[in-house]
Parts: structure tokens; sequence; C-alpha cells
């Protein structure tokens, strides 16, 4: 077998636009990466990416010829289906007026991409493939003449092993809205690069769900870079169960006073699955509030990683940051990684920040089995509480349980693994 | 008839022997109390009986209704009737008190082949038993344990002994950290569910709580045995004079 490259699907990357989009220019930009970052780059340190970079992967280049069932979470939900990184209008709900997906070129958000002044964005992967590859770039609007949003479901599909594909979309809330967002990752991509922009004004609100459940083969390098503004809110959960390889990586820049960023996450975490939580939180100005709480469950040989970086700049006074990582071990043979990093400028601000890594607590275990309750089972109900305790923190209430059964499927399996 | 049978019982932790020939026989309808100095192996003998990990006897045998119990794991002496409250009630963030509450009679009443209660049953029940004990419902409404005081601690624990209706009860050190109204409630709660068919075995310092729940035989603890068991008075004479003469005597 010919051995691959380990820049190989760069040059593929190169081939592919320079035959689809010769006349693009503006991509031109975005093929200046050439490789993958290495382990000696601090922000893959802990997330190596070697198994990726030795497939032979190809940008998805076919017509859709599959069909897909979509099962939405909610039942009144407005469904947005991207297949093969290409939004899919028959697959997806009618749209009413009240949303608008409008194309958009690179320039109508390249102002947003600047404002992320870090070499981690401007050298990810996934910003340089997708915005290089991506077919078409959508933004969802949201204004403010509507009241009511119902919940919008995007899934993310399709895929083959040997290809990748690139969703990109920008998120944009008018002033005074308020939507939820569920994000299904479910693909067959061996690497997915979903690009995503969220773009919060004034007093807005957003609540984004992220179900990263794709097939056991798929490497998953999602981008997620957010802006808030005066007054807005950024509730973001990540769920981390699917996969090889899944990184959910988010810059969130609160640039407008009295804004909030909550970007917390579970990750359920078996065989040979590595799991990485990534977030850096800009604090630009003063009085803002972020958390970073992340809590995992590991079993088998399985790795996690949370990187939780807090920046505060000199201007930022009144600062409150919090950052949290709980990891529990059904495994001696699992590895969880937690860098905690705060960078402050700024003299008058409460940053917290905590990590544990252990066990089941076997105080906890006998306690529940004096009282009748078997062994497995009780592993079980205190999994269920560590997790539901970060869910009701996390989530509204009304999603509580959606999220909650959408753990269970994964905890028993890894209960029962380590049985075997 | 013998409910728990204790014969000779010696157990180590890392290498040192802790029970060093313990014997102890609890018949239907008694209630026993075990009193000793600190370090004679009384809660040793309670996470034992339990069936903890790492208390293992060494020698000698324990048996239930004639059930040998050493090959039992803790869920399954519970299922049979054993009921350990313990010293220290450990605390369950996220585990909701009435969930964990009703997880637990449940799985007792489907262990003894009787029908579980519905959801709306069960609360009725759970709120006239936690009344005798003076249980809000709002305590009901937190997670098992996290943040209740030393007197909650001990008043969840006999509640939980009364939904589970154990054949034999041993209460580790019940009496610790209550004050003289807790020490009252939790008393009333385990005099008002002893009957002729069930046993109640009290591991204490002091003979305080033997006040209120009179046992009718008092073993004396001392360095991993029994070395002396007598009536009620012998707890009196522990008060008035101490441990060491009953100590002395004996060696």
């Amino acid at each position: 077998m010919k051995k691959v490259r380990n820049d190989q699907f760069f040059s593929n990357l190169e081939k592919f636009v320079n035959k689809v989009y010769p006349n693009q220019p503006q991509r031109r930009p975005y093929l200046n990466l050439k490789s993958w970052p290495s382990p000696k780059d601090e922000a893959w340190k802990f997330s190596r990416l070697g198994n990726l970079a030795r497939k032979n992967i190809l940008p998805f280049d076919f017509e859709n010829q599959q069909d897909f069932n979509i099962n939405k979470l909610i039942k009144d939900s407005i469904s947005l289906v991207f297949v093969n990184g290409k939004f899919e209008k028959k697959l997806s709900d009618k749209l009413l007026s009240e949303i608008v997906i409008e194309e958009v070129q690179i320039e109508d958000f390249k102002e947003i991409i600047n404002k992320f002044d870090n070499l981690s964005v401007k050298n990810h992967p996934t910003l340089n493939s997708t915005l290089s590859c991506s077919e078409k770039f959508f933004k969802i609007k949201f204004k403010n003449d509507i009241k009511f949003y119902k919940p919008i479901e995007i899934f993310n599909l399709g895929g083959t092993e040997n290809t990748s594909i690139h969703p990109f979309i920008f998120i944009d809330l008018d002033k005074d809205t308020d939507v939820q967002i569920f994000q299904h990752y479910s693909t067959y991509a061996g690497l997915l690069a979903p690009f995503e922009i969220i773009n919060l004004s004034e007093n807005s609100n957003l609540e984004i769900i992220k179900i990263y459940d794709d097939k056991i083969n798929s490497h998953n390098l999602s981008l997620t870079l957010s802006v808030i503004k005066e007054e807005a809110n950024l509730r973001s959960f990540a769920l981390i169960k699917g996969g090889e390889f899944t990184r959910s990586e988010m810059h969130t820049l609160l640039e407008g006073e009295n804004s909030n960023a909550d970007i917390n996450g579970i990750y359920l975490s078996s065989g040979n699955q590595h799991h990485d939580l990534t977030s850096c939180v800009y604090h630009n100005v003063p009085n803002c509030k972020s958390s970073q709480i992340v809590k995992g469950v590991l079993g088998e040989e399985s790795t996690a990683v949370f990187q939780g970086k807090v920046r505060v700049e000199k201007l930022a006074q009144k600062t409150e940051a919090k950052q949290m990582s709980r990891a529990i071990m059904l495994s001696d043979k699992a590895v969880s990684n937690s860098k905690p990093e705060l960078e402050i400028y700024a003299d008058d601000v409460i940053c917290g920040h905590g990590a544990t890594v252990g066990e089941l607590d076997e105080d906890q275990i006998f306690y529940l089995s004096s009282r009748g309750i078997s062994k497995q089972k009780a592993k079980v109900i205190l999994i269920d509480a560590f997790l539901n305790e970060m869910i009701s923190l996390s989530i509204s209430d009304k999603f509580h349980d959606i999220i909650y059964n959408k753990t269970k499927t994964k905890i028993n399996k890894l209960l029962t693994n380590e049985y075997e | 008839m013998a409910i728990l049978e204790i014969k000779n019982a010696e157990l180590s932790i890392d290498n040192k022997k802790i029970l060093k020939g313990l014997s102890l026989n609890v018949n239907e309808g008694e209630t026993h109390a075990i009193m000793g100095p600190n370090g004679s192996g009384k809660s040793t003998l309670s996470y034992m009986l339990a069936g903890r990990d790492g208390y293992e006897l060494d020698n000698g045998s324990i048996t239930f209704d004639n059930i040998d119990l050493t090959p039992l794991s803790p869920d399954e002496r519970s299922n049979l009737g054993l009921f350990l409250a313990f010293q220290y009630p450990v605390e369950l963030p996220g585990v909701s008190s009435t969930n964990f509450l009703r997880e637990i009679f449940n799985s007792r009443k489907k262990y003894l082949g009787e029908n579980e209660l519905s959801h709306l049953d069960f609360i009725k029940f759970l709120r006239k038993v936690a009344e005798d004990l003076s249980i809000k419902d709002e305590m009901l409404k937190r997670y098992v344990n996290f943040g209740f005081s030393g007197g909650e601690k001990k008043r969840f624990e006999i509640l939980q002994m009364a939904l589970l209706n154990p054949k034999i009860s041993v209460l580790d050190e019940t009496d610790s950290g209550l004050d003289v109204d807790a020490l009252k409630i939790v008393s009333e709660g385990v005099n008002n569910l002893k009957d002729k068919k069930n046993a109640v075995v009290v591991i204490t310092h002091y003979q305080r709580l033997l006040d209120y729940i009179k046992p009718d035989i008092v073993h004396i603890m001392s360095d991993g045995k029994i070395i002396k068991s007598g009536d009620a008075d012998l707890a009196l004479y522990i008060e008035k004079n101490g441990y060491s003469e009953i100590l002395n005597e004996k060696s």
C-alpha cells in the first residue's frame, strides 16, 4: 500500500479547490495551511492528529444518493439538514418567513474572524479547509420583529470514511431575540470540519446544544467563533459521545458590557475514543461573566482533554470567570488531561478554577449497596447524579430529560464493558 | 430463635488483627447494646456485618436466619433484612432523597415478593413515616444527606430503617452528634419499629442513648472481643465507673 504523506489531505484539498473553484480567489488564502498541527503545537499537545494524518482523505465531491431519516428531538422544532456539508432544502422543514437563510460570502464575516487574534484560530485546520472548500456559506438570521422562535435543530449527516465534509453556518441574532438551537453531528465522515460563527447582538439570548455523535471512525474537528454584545447571553452545552476523535473548540469574545457566556460540556468516552473540549473566553470589557464547566466519564482505553482558557484584558474590571473540570475514571487504562489557563491583566476580578479526576467513590457505592442496591445499579445512580447536576446547571429545564436520555445508552455501555 | 449468630469472628485490616474471636448471639425480640472504648473494633464489627469490601473474616462464621452471610454482598444482606445505620451517613450530591428512598423501598418489596407501591402511594406512605420522625417535606427534596445537619442525617437513617423494615438493625453510634431533643426523636423512631420478630443492636460509647432505647443485654467490647455481658445495669455501672475497672479485671 502506498504510504500516505502527513500533508496528503492538504494537497488533495488544493487540487480540489483548483478544480472546482478556479475563479474564486477569496478561497485561496485558506490554502496556505499545508499540514496538520503537530504535537509540538501547544494547542494540540494532548490531541494528536497522527491517525487522521495517515488517512488518505478527499473532500466529498459526489451528488448525494442516500436517504436519511431525520430524528428530531423536539416535536415542533424546525429542522435544517446538511448532508455532506451541503444544505438540503428538500430534507429540511419548510422555512416560514421567520427565519431567513441566505447565502453569504467570506467577505461578509471576515471581520468577525479577524477579531480572533489568536494563532490557534488562524491556523486551525477547520477554519482553513472549510473556508477554502465549502460549497456555500449560509447565514441564519433571527430578526427582532418576530416574537417567538421555535427551537431549531441542525442536522449534519452523510460522509464516508475516506472523505471530508465541511459544513459552514453563520448564526446571527438581532437585538432582543431569544433562540434555541440543537446541533447534531451524526456523520460517517473520515473528517468532519464544521465551522460556525455566532453573532449575538445587544440583549439577545442563544442557547446552543451540540450533540457530537459521529460514527466510530470519524474525526470531528468542530470550531465555533462567537462574538457577544452588550447584555447578551450565550449558553452553550456540548455533549460529546461519538467518533474516534472529537474536538469541540470554541472561542468566545465578550465585547459588550454585562454579557455572559457559559461554555459547558459533558464527554462520555469508551473504547479507544478521544474527546476534547477546548474553550477560550476573552473578556475584553468590564462586568461580564463566563463559565467553563466540564464533566466527563471515561472507560476502557479512552482519553479526554479539557483545555480551558480565560483571558481578561486590562480594561475588563469586575469580570467573573469560573472554570471547573471533573472526570470519573471507570478504568485505570483511561487518561484524562486538564489544562486550565488564566491570563489576567485586570486587577478587580473574580476568577476560579479547579480540576478533579477520580474513580467513583467507594463510600458512596457501599452506602447505596448497604440499602439493597446492587453495585452495578449503585454506579449507574452515582454517574446519573454526577451528570444530572451538570445538565441541570447547563441547559433549560425543558430540555433536561432529552439530553439526559441521550447520555443513558452510553452510560450503560460504559458500565457493561467495565464488567466484561 | 436466633436471628444473628457470630462465632469466633477474626478479621484483620492491613495485616492488623482487629477482631480477635468475637462471638455474639442475637435472638428475635431482643435489643442488645455493645459498648466499649475507642479502638475496640465496634465500627469494624458493623462494617463486617454489612459486608463492606475489605472487611472479610479471616476465621469464624456469621449466620443470619441460619444463612451463611460471609459470601453475600452488602445488597444481598440488606435484602435479607439486615440494616446498618451509619455513624457517618454518606452524602450523595445529585441523588434526590425521595427517589433514593423509593428505589430502596421498592427493591426491598420486590425481594420480599410484595407489590411495589405506585409513585403516589409511596409519597403518601413516605410523608407519614417522615412526619413521625419530624422530617419535613423540604428535607426530602434535597439530595441524600447533602448539607444535612448531624441530627438530620441520623433521622434520615432511621427513616430508611422504617422503610426497609429490617429483621435486624445495627445502629452504629447513632447518638453521636445529637442533642437531647434529636436523641429522643431518633430513639422513639427505633422503639416504634421494635417488635417481637425483629432485633436491634446498638453500638455506643455512652450510656445516654440507653436511657431511651432500653437494652435487654449489654456487652462490653475490648480489643476485638466481647469481654463481659450483662443486663442493663452493666451500662449504668460503666457510666459510673468507666471502662478501666472491667478492663483491668480481665487482664
